[in-house]
């Protein structure tokens, strides 16, 4: 069937990427909105918005039986759930289909499969996908241990099954240390856990977080849309991503993307999913998870393969075939995505709040910001601090860094502290600007990622700015120059 | 005259400062600035100091502090005289650990506290943080009522 009619159940940005979409697809949009979040655009622009009410998320955005009711009685034929929220949940996902409707997404079965984090890497390692070499058995002598330790070859990470917080936890690079090192790790174990038993694993030095778009139809066709480099995080949360990955052999790309494809057609997957892996500077790849919806991140991908992810997922959710092939997908240029949050990077991240009154606008080519907001709405204290996504392309990475830079500057968010100085910070770095991206990047650079002192010149700059701030009236005419100013402004962005 | 203003939490210090219609002046360490408005819009504007650059000014929090943009560098600027209660300085301060909203004050002004009571009760991420005593005393002073957005590190009450 053709679905005519999406309910989307999400918020912010997400909600729009979606609604845009269908909006170019004929397809009429509902969308639901909490209470607090009542005068975001998401609340304002589709075809139909109806309240969910206050109070807790379950009450809002999770409550599962409330939006298949709105669902139902607008007459939705499909549900899409964008990212978060109830993305992957398998009873959701289960219910809409009992109620009659379409979930935009993989089947209930797939989601449980892979929410699982240990029976999807036992059920992934019997189609040979990648692991990180470990031992986690039984036999706990330390003879035992040395032996694996050896097998699996150094450096090696020696850590407490129960653990957590770094609580016995050893990284071995040469023979000579290991035996030390597990009796080490094993009393250490005893003493926080109350027991002593370990496992050990590869240990990667400076792994890369390298993922790949997958997108499959119900008629047997298993496409990737090539990978995305996301590896500087913060807190374990992505703040830049980029496709093409820097620094990455033809030859590998293909091979980690194949090693996807083999996943996504392994477990017969429908939909878009992204299969993410730890990528070792010796070319060795690992299988970290998959994640069986659209990735926050999805925009580089759509601006370097010119495909859009959404429609993909809209045509297979109806039983389309896909309307490409393998060879017809190409990587051309580069991407960067920079998530901008409202947060101080320079107070250790703390999220700030506040009204937006202005947001700026990219004026460059192929630039696009997804944002959820609007001029005058409110950053509250209720989600997640992300005000917008800024995508950029350019002819190559060189371009769409210096792209991205600028386009920083132009966006800002006038009134709440925001990353946007630290995440120009992170791109003007030398290690970032050579490629040399790895998961540890902000800690190892946290000196060379610290705000800059103002100097005189920048504080006597912000005190002129204040000392306007207050007046709100227009520029009197009392100069040739100021009677028409905005004719002066030739240098003027925005 | 002298004019204390405070940049991302420190103070600065400007002497002969002098704003004059769409000018002003002063001296920061010993060296004169004067910047001229040429344009607005709103809460954006053009200045000139020998070269012309971009400034924004955001809408002041309750704290008197605002966002300001100048020369593409974002910092959190106030007058000193406006700033208030701030980072709990004072001895029996209670901060709030992240931005929130007011849910509930459970202690009024001139109420006995014990040590770990809790004083007031924020939300934020939809779930409700206990702002609680340091000490034994008395509740000296509550700055926000119920339902008032706080940024994260601010002084909500005192106990004495």
């Amino acid at each position: 069937m053709k679905i005519k009619k999406i309910l989307v159940a999400n918020r912010g940005e997400i909600a729009l990427r979606v609604l845009k979409t269908a909006k170019e697809m004929g397809i009429k949009i509902v969308t639901v909105y909490a209470e607090d979040d009542k005068s975001l655009p998401h609340a304002l622009y589709a075809d139909e918005s109806y309240s969910l009410g206050s109070g807790a998320l379950s009450d809002t955005y999770l409550n599962k039986n409330k939006l298949i009711e709105i669902a139902k009685k607008t007459k939705s034929d499909a549900i899409h759930p964008g990212y978060g929220f109830l993305s992957e949940n398998a009873e959701f996902a289960d219910m809409v289909e009992k109620a009659g409707l379409i979930f935009i997404g993989p089947t209930a079965a797939s989601i449980t499969l892979m929410g699982d984090k240990i029976g999807s890497k036992k059920a992934l390692e019997k189609i040979n996908i990648p692991m990180i070499p470990g031992y986690h058995g039984d036999d706990q002598e330390v003879s035992t241990l040395a032996q694996k330790a050896k097998e699996i070859g150094f450096p090696v990470l020696i850590k407490a099954s129960a653990g957590g917080g770094g609580k016995g936890m050893r990284i071995v690079h040469q023979e000579s240390e290991l035996i030390e090192a597990i009796s080490g790790a094993k009393s250490e174990a005893l003493k926080a856990f109350s027991n002593d038993k370990v496992l050990v694993e590869k240990y990667v030095v400076n792994p890369r977080h390298i993922e790949v778009q997958l997108m499959s139809d119900t008629h047997g066709n298993h496409l990737h849309f090539f990978e995305r480099e996301c590896s500087i995080q913060r807190r374990y949360q992505k703040i830049v991503e980029e496709t093409p990955a820097p620094n990455l052999s033809q030859e590998l790309r293909l091979k980690i993307c194949e090693t996807a494809v083999q996943i996504s057609s392994g477990i017969n997957y429908r939909g878009a999913g992204t299969v993410e892996f730890i990528l070792a500077p010796d070319g060795h790849y690992y299988f970290l998870e998959m994640n069986t919806r659209l990735q926050v991140e999805h925009p580089v991908t759509e601006m370097v393969t010119g495909h859009d992810l959404v429609k993909y997922q809209i045509m297979v959710a109806q039983d389309d075939k896909l309307p490409v092939s393998q060879a017809e997908i190409k990587q051309s240029g580069q991407a960067i995505e920079c998530r901008i949050y409202a947060e101080d990077p320079d107070n250790n991240f703390m999220p700030s709040i506040g009204k937006i009154d202005r947001i700026g606008t990219p004026t460059l080519r192929d630039v696009r910001l997804d944002c959820g907001f609007l001029d005058g709405t409110e950053v509250g204290v209720n989600y997640d601090p992300m005000l917008a996504k800024l995508v950029v392309w350019g002819e190559n990475r060189e371009v769409a860094i210096s792209k991205t830079l600028h386009s920083l500057d132009e966006v800002l968010f006038l009134g709440v502290k925001t990353n946007r100085d630290y995440l120009k910070r992170i791109l003007a770095h030398k290690e970032y600007v050579a490629g040399h991206t790895h998961t540890h990047f902000i800690p190892d650079y946290k000196n060379d990622l610290a705000a800059k002192e103002f100097s005189d010149q920048d504080l006597a700059d912000i005190i002129g700015a204040l000392s306007f701030s207050d007046k709100k009236r227009a520029v009197s005419g009392s100069s040739e120059v100021l009677r028409n100013p905005w004719t002066e402004l030739s240098g003027f962005r925005n | 005259m002298e004019k204390i203003f405070t940049i991302n939490g420190q103070e600065v210090k400007v002497q002969d400062y002098k704003h004059t219609g769409d000018s002003v002046s002063f001296t920061l360490n010993g060296k004169n600035y004067y910047y001229m408005l040429i344009a607005r819009d709103g809460q954006e504007f053009i200045l000139d100091n020998g070269g012309r650059f971009k400034a924004a000014v955001g809408t002041p929090s309750r704290e008197g502090e605002s966002m300001v943009i100048a020369n593409g560098r974002e910092a959190i600027g106030a007058l000193a005289a406006k700033k208030m209660k701030k980072a709990g300085a004072q001895a029996g301060g209670l901060t709030s650990p992240m931005p929130g909203k007011i849910f509930k004050i459970l202690k009024e002004v001139g109420s006995e506290v014990k040590k770990g009571e809790a004083v007031l009760i924020l939300e934020a991420m939809k779930m409700e943080h206990s702002i609680r005593s340091d000490k034994d005393g008395k509740v000296n002073k509550i700055h926000y009522k119920v339902g008032e957005l706080v940024q994260g590190g601010v002084t909500l009450a005192e106990v004495e």
